[in-house]
């Protein structure tokens, strides 16, 4: 049986390393079962509890929390990765935030200690101070987390040691394709690579990419894996023909112009939080909840609109800013709007080959307020998210966009509500009735999360607490839960 | 600075876990190692017709699949409950029969039928998912109060109408009497949710099987290894116990899920004797959810009587408790004597009746989780006493203070007899840490913003230890609950302490070595402290029931009586000094009164060498213990809560969070605090975000994190945490425990500042927004236009 193997190479606590494995073999296999390097450890393998958290630092310098279980090796490629093996100094001095973990208590049984120590030198490492948000995406049964915060807080003022200063992007060559090489079995205990002919493909060049998945449009994308992670992790999936998109660089970056936020596809939700912080604030304080900082790294804005979920938190602040999808198969490429990508529960307006290329939305007056409701804070998924964007002029309701989540089987406009309101003037009155409306537009359905009731009920409490806002009862997404 | 009882002390363990190389379960990696994946039913409740492995044993890599008919031929035993209750017309309970691997019937979601011994984990689950089982599907029943009505689907054959026993306690007829004398009852309806304990550590087991001796070694997720093997050996047959070395490393938590024996290290152990392979199993999380012992799940229907004074005349309670699909090793102790016997809480209640139902389910097993049957007995308590004062028109903290007990020692009519406490002053002490003088300027603060602000009280007891042997043995336990010390002092002085309690998270190689340190004199870190292997460990009991400080250190206390006995004998014939005139301090070992002394190592070095011992002395310098307690101890305290309710959206925030602790002598604050912390935060996640979810038919809904509430980061507050100490006078070292209170007191703290807040008293727990919305609204005109 042909095995096909992919070749990464990348820094592992400061030291090159070369990694031959099955596509989608997962860092914390590999750093357990085949380095043997067993302090990174695995509490839920669903990128849900932190347990495995790792630092990865690339090409811009910045060292960020990922969730090694949901992160297939080669798209470790030219990055630098430290364990919480590698925290400490050479000379075993260990790490401000170790020193101060053991000073404040901050663990317990000490497995998810090691997460927890590696999320917080990620943190310390850039000057965060955000503590509690830092590790929202771990989870610890037993310290009830307030001398791990104090912890956090206590090594702030220590310098990054030096050692880390090393995990600066590496340099190394990013291969076009690594597929059907090596006669290397892969390693015991990991993920069998598929009997099937596989294929692996690490595109750096936009053109060449879109030809190929035309071509090859049974090819699973990669992105940043946080829900493709799960097919292969809990699912059992094989994924015979995968391509890497951490090398597309052209697909990365946002762009803000006179018009527009070009948001690329590969555009994490990390590194849309800063833009929207500038331009939408409502939007940047919604991506805080999102996920863990750990998931926020690795996920994209094209997984999270391609993906389709009917909660995914995105689509409806994109949707109510009036944001346009640009989609992209070869060379043909066409624009349509966010919500008609949207056709009916897990189905999308994509096409075989077609893949997201940017999400562009208007420069605008802020208008934007997001809310998100669920069982918890952090790193839950949303019962409703509710994305309002109503402009008044005079008194009077000139243009309004309404966009739900987790109201349907689709992120979907609330046209009725927004026909209710417009033209109409911006009064108490105008509200109580177009509250009304929403039962146009929806029929939730109930389930573990909400009843239909609470979610129709919430959805209009969200409208009445929009025009609440303007009268002077502002109230921020962080600010629902006080 | 002092290291010895009192002291702020760094962990010992830490620098290992914080640099990742604590060595768990799952990190230990045997030569020849193969891996199991178990094939778990998809049914509630199915009768199994028939399992095909013939696809999965094909494949490559596949070492075998084993099922529950080879287990038995091979004389595996059934899992058994150790702990009899008899139900009130004296008949034993039903216990069904509990297979490792389930032969001809399957009664919940995750049963296991079969399992697969494999060259890799991915290899060993994708093989189990090709084992092909004939399942007959059979009607299934989830929830307790179901499984009682008539014509329900019958679980076990031997439990009538689902019922394991029908159990009570205290005078029913007085209590009625009682009730029917009052001037007020209060009555409620009050369900404790279902928990899953989530230890971040997932369960595992590596089990090897050596031939030439016919011995096996079994790495396990274990909070008593001991009990472990003595259960693996006794009644599973697995083998005797001289053949079977368990050994349990560094635990990630426990909160008693880990206390239990479970289906897959029988299942690691046996395959490993048929493979000849060291077979490895670790639960993903989904496992977890599904297979580890939950907790709670009560029913309740309560009455509580009051004189025209406000003082509790009667209370009378009726619980139905969700055992799941079989009797996990101590459920049934849970819902009776861990539960029942808490229900005077801290007042003087003359009349108690309790009459308990346990049932099973189509669901998973239900044992012990952190608090076990004491949270559910606060909550109720705590919630009737704070809807009882609405309803008197009284304050709170006043009714509590009308009823508590405030003469010691104190005799409940529910068995228990509290031996000390000052719940007066712990209520004191909240109650001005959470300047609740100044709430109603709070409240009225947060009015102006829009939210409803709450306070809530909990006045919690709870009985620790889990001791004496012979009052658990008389109330049906199966085994004693003493515990085991041995104190071995080395030649050069240096000491190891083998203790059969095991720390998960509780830093007993810290406090352990500091009672050592307090008591001879030497540095923490000459003092280690060896648990959780059987070979190494004399016989101990574990580590559940806030036992490892009351019980645990007064083994070592009781050992190093007969350490220093020796000593002082030693000491006192090389220095030609009377025994009585010698004292040990700071390193020491002097002649009181006078320069004669000899340095600590030299005593050990005296008693090894043996060159110049009393007459007719053993040489050595080594000592063991058994110490059985001679009461439970009561932990006690008040828990004060403050939320902020969003009226809108139900969405509610805890703001203050207040706990006093009466926990007896505390050996080092920081892992006692620690300790609350973490209970509370349990006791949080219990009260507003965790519950198991299972559909009518038994589908677990909750099988993952995004659909099990944990707490995180953001959603426990910053505690304010206050000790008022009164010792406990049954043992050495005046300890009463530590590790539940959290978990046992936090919930209705919570609740009641939520039902405060909202002004209704019909709210559960977990007080998701969209329940603490409906509360809202059901009791509200709504304002909101339709």
């Amino acid at each position: 049986m042909a095995e096909t193997l992919a070749t990464t190479t990348f820094h592992l606590n400061g030291t090159p390393v070369t990694a031959d494995t099955a596509p989608t073999d997962t860092l914390l296999d590999w750093l357990r079962v085949a380095r043997g390097l067993t302090g990174t450890k695995e509490g839920c393998n669903e990128g849900d509890c932190g347990a495995c958290t790792v630092m990865v630092t690339g090409p811009d310098g910045v060292p960020r929390a990922l969730n090694a279980c949901i992160l297939f090796v080669p798209q470790l490629q030219g990055r630098a990765v430290r364990t919480v093996e590698g925290l400490a100094a050479p000379d075993g001095t260990p790490h401000p935030v170790q020193a101060a973990l053991v000073t404040h208590h901050g663990s317990q049984c000490g497995f998810c200690t090691p997460g927890i120590a590696v999320a917080l030198a990620c943190a310390h490492a850039t000057g965060a101070t955000d503590h509690a948000d830092r590790i929202a995406g771990n989870l610890c049964r037993c310290t009830g987390y307030a001398p791990i915060l104090r912890a956090a807080r206590a090594a702030e003022t220590a310098p990054v040691p030096a050692h880390l200063a090393a995990d600066r992007a590496q340099d190394f060559d990013v291969p076009q394709v690594s597929s059907g090489g090596g006669g290397a079995a892969p390693h015991p205990g990991g993920r069998q690579p598929p009997a099937s002919a596989a294929y692996a493909l690490h595109p750096t060049d936009l053109d060449t990419f879109a030809d190929w998945y035309a071509a090859n449009p049974d090819a699973t994308l990669i992105a940043g894996a946080t829900d493709v992670g799960l097919w292969v992790t809990k699912q059992m999936r094989d994924l015979p023909k995968v391509a890497y998109l951490a090398g597309l660089t052209a697909l990365r970056g946002i762009e803000v112009t006179d018009t527009h936020i070009r948001i690329g596809a590969m555009a994490t939700l990390n590194d849309l939080r800063p833009v929207m912080e500038v331009h939408h604030p409502a939007f940047a304080e919604l991506i805080r909840r999102y996920g863990s900082d750990q998931v926020r790294n690795a996920a994209t804005v094209g997984g999270n609109i391609a993906n389709g979920s009917p909660i995914g938190d995105s689509p409806p602040p994109l949707i109510a800013l009036g944001a346009t999808l640009h989609l992209r198969r070869g060379a043909a490429r066409r624009t349509l709007a966010l919500e008609d990508f949207f056709l009916a529960y897990g189905k999308q307006d994509r096409r075989p080959g077609e893949f997201v290329e940017a999400v562009t939305v208007p420069r605008q007056p802020d208008r934007l307020r997001v809310w998100k409701v669920s069982k918890r804070f952090d790193q839950d998924i949303s019962a409703i998210c509710g994305a309002f964007r109503i402009t008044v002029d005079a008194g009077r309701v000139t243009d309004a966009r309404i966009a739900f989540g987790g109201m349907a089987a689709t992120p979907r406009r609330a046209r009725a509500v927004e026909a209710a309101l417009m033209g109409q003037a911006w009064t108490e009155a105008t509200i109580r009735a177009a509250m009304g409306a929403f039962s146009d537009d929806y029929q939730p359905i109930s389930d573990m999360r909400a009843s239909s009731t609470y979610r129709l009920e919430v959805a209009r409490n969200l409208l009445l607490r929009r025009w609440l806002a303007d009268q002077g009862r502002e109230t921020s997404v962080l600010l629902v839960t006080a | 600075m002092s290291e010895g009882i009192g002291a702020r002390v760094k962990r010992k363990e830490d620098k290992r876990f914080i640099t990742g190389k604590g060595k768990y379960t799952d990190d230990i990696r045997m030569e020849n190692q193969a891996y199991a994946a178990f094939v778990r039913s998809p049914h509630a409740h199915a009768r199994v017709n028939g399992i095909d492995a013939s696809d999965a044993e094909g494949m490559e890599g596949v070492i075998a699949v084993l099922t529950g008919a080879e287990l038995k031929a091979d004389g595996i035993g059934n899992l058994i409950c150790g702990w009899a209750i008899s139900s009130k017309d004296g008949s034993p309970m039903n216990m069904g029969p509990w297979s490792a691997l389930a032969t001809d019937r399957v009664r919940y979601v995750g049963d296991a039928v079969a399992v697969v011994i494999a060259e890799s984990p991915t290899l060993a689950r994708r093989a189990a998912e090709k084992v092909a089982v004939d399942y007959e599907e059979l009607p299934a029943v989830a929830h307790a109060d179901k499984a009682l009505a008539k014509g329900a689907p019958q679980v076990h054959d031997n439990a009538p109408g689902n019922l394991i026993y029908d159990w009570g306690i205290g005078e029913e007829a007085a209590t009625d009497a009682a009730l029917a004398a009052s001037a007020h009852v209060t009555e409620m309806h009050i369900t404790n949710n279902r928990l899953s304990p989530n230890p971040m550590e997932p369960r595992s087991a590596v089990a090897t099987f050596d031939e030439s001796e016919d011995h096996y070694t079994l790495y396990t997720t274990s909070q008593n290894p001991h009990v472990a093997r003595l259960v693996l050996s006794a009644f599973y047959n697995v083998a005797p116990e001289h053949k079977l070395r368990v050994i349990a490393p560094d635990v990630g938590g426990g909160f008693g899920s880990k206390i239990y024996i479970y289906p897959e290290e029988i299942t690691c152990l046996w395959a490993s004797m048929k493979t000849k392979r060291s077979v490895k199993w670790t639960a993903d999380r989904s496992e977890a959810f599904m297979t580890d012992a939950h907790g709670r799940d009560h029913i309740t229907t309560a009455k509580m009587g009051f004189d025209k004074d406000g003082r509790i005349t009667g209370f009378k309670v009726d619980t139905i408790a969700n055992f799941g699909a079989y009797m996990s090793l101590f459920s049934s102790a849970v819902p009776t004597y861990l539960y029942a016997t808490l229900l005077s809480g801290q007042y003087n209640i003359a009349n108690i009746y309790a009459n308990v139902r346990a049932v099973y389910t189509n669901t998973v097993p239900v044992d012990a989780y952190r608090g076990a049957g004491r949270p559910e007995a606060c909550y109720l308590i705590e919630r009737m006493m704070e809807t009882a004062a609405r309803e008197l028109g009284l304050d709170a903290a006043e009714l509590r203070r009308r009823n508590f007990i405030t003469q010691f020692p104190h005799q409940t009519p529910v068995i228990m007899a509290y031996d000390v406490g000052d719940f007066g002053g712990n209520l004191d002490k909240a109650q001005k840490a959470a300047n609740v003088a100044g709430f109603p300027a709070r409240k009225a603060e947060a009015a102006r913003r829009g939210k409803l602000r709450g306070l809530g009280y909990s006045c919690y007891i709870e009985a620790c230890g889990i001791a004496p042997s012979a009052a658990v043995g008389s109330l049906g336990a199966g085994v004693g609950l003493w515990e085991s010390a041995e104190v071995r002092v080395n030649p050069v002085g240096t000491i190891e302490i083998l203790t059969g309690s095991h720390s998960h998270g509780q830093g007993h190689e810290t406090t352990f070595a500091q009672i050592v340190a307090d008591r001879f004199g030497v540095p923490i870190n000459n003092v280690s402290i060896v648990h959780g292997d059987t070979d190494k460990v004399q016989m101990g009991m574990g580590t559940y029931g806030s036992r490892s400080g009351a019980v645990g250190m007064s083994a070592i206390v009781k050992a190093m009586d007969k350490v220093e006995a020796k000593i002082r004998k030693i000491a006192a014939h090389q220095l030609e000094a009377s025994e009585d005139d010698i004292v040990i301090e700071g390193g020491e070992v002097k002649v009181a009164g006078t320069d004669k002394k000899m340095a600590w190592h030299e005593v050990g070095l005296a008693a090894y060498t043996a060159h110049n011992l009393p007459a007719g002395m053993e040489p050595g310098l080594k000592e063991g213990a058994f110490y059985d307690p001679v009461n439970f101890t009561f932990p006690a305290g008040c828990y004060i809560a403050e939320v902020e309710v969003d009226p809108d959206t139900g969405v509610t925030k805890i703001v203050q969070f207040t706990a006093a602790d009466d926990f007896g002598t505390i050996i080092n604050p920081n892992i006692v605090e620690g300790q609350v912390h973490g209970g509370v935060a349990q006791g949080i996640g219990q009260a507003m975000l965790e519950s198991v979810v299972y559909t009518d038919d038994g589908q677990l809904l909750t099988g993952s994190y995004m659909d099990y509430a944990m707490p995180r980061a953001d959603d426990v507050p910053f505690y304010t945490i206050e000790h008022n100490t009164t010792v406990c006078p049954n043992n050495p070292l005046g300890i009463k425990g530590c590790g539940e209170a959290g978990a046992i007191g936090a919930p209705p703290a919570v609740i009641n500042a939520i039902t405060d807040a909202i002004g209704s008293n019909d709210l559960s727990m977990p007080a998701t927004p969209a329940r603490v919305w409906a509360a809202i609204s059901a009791a509200r005109p709504r304002v909101a236009a339709e």
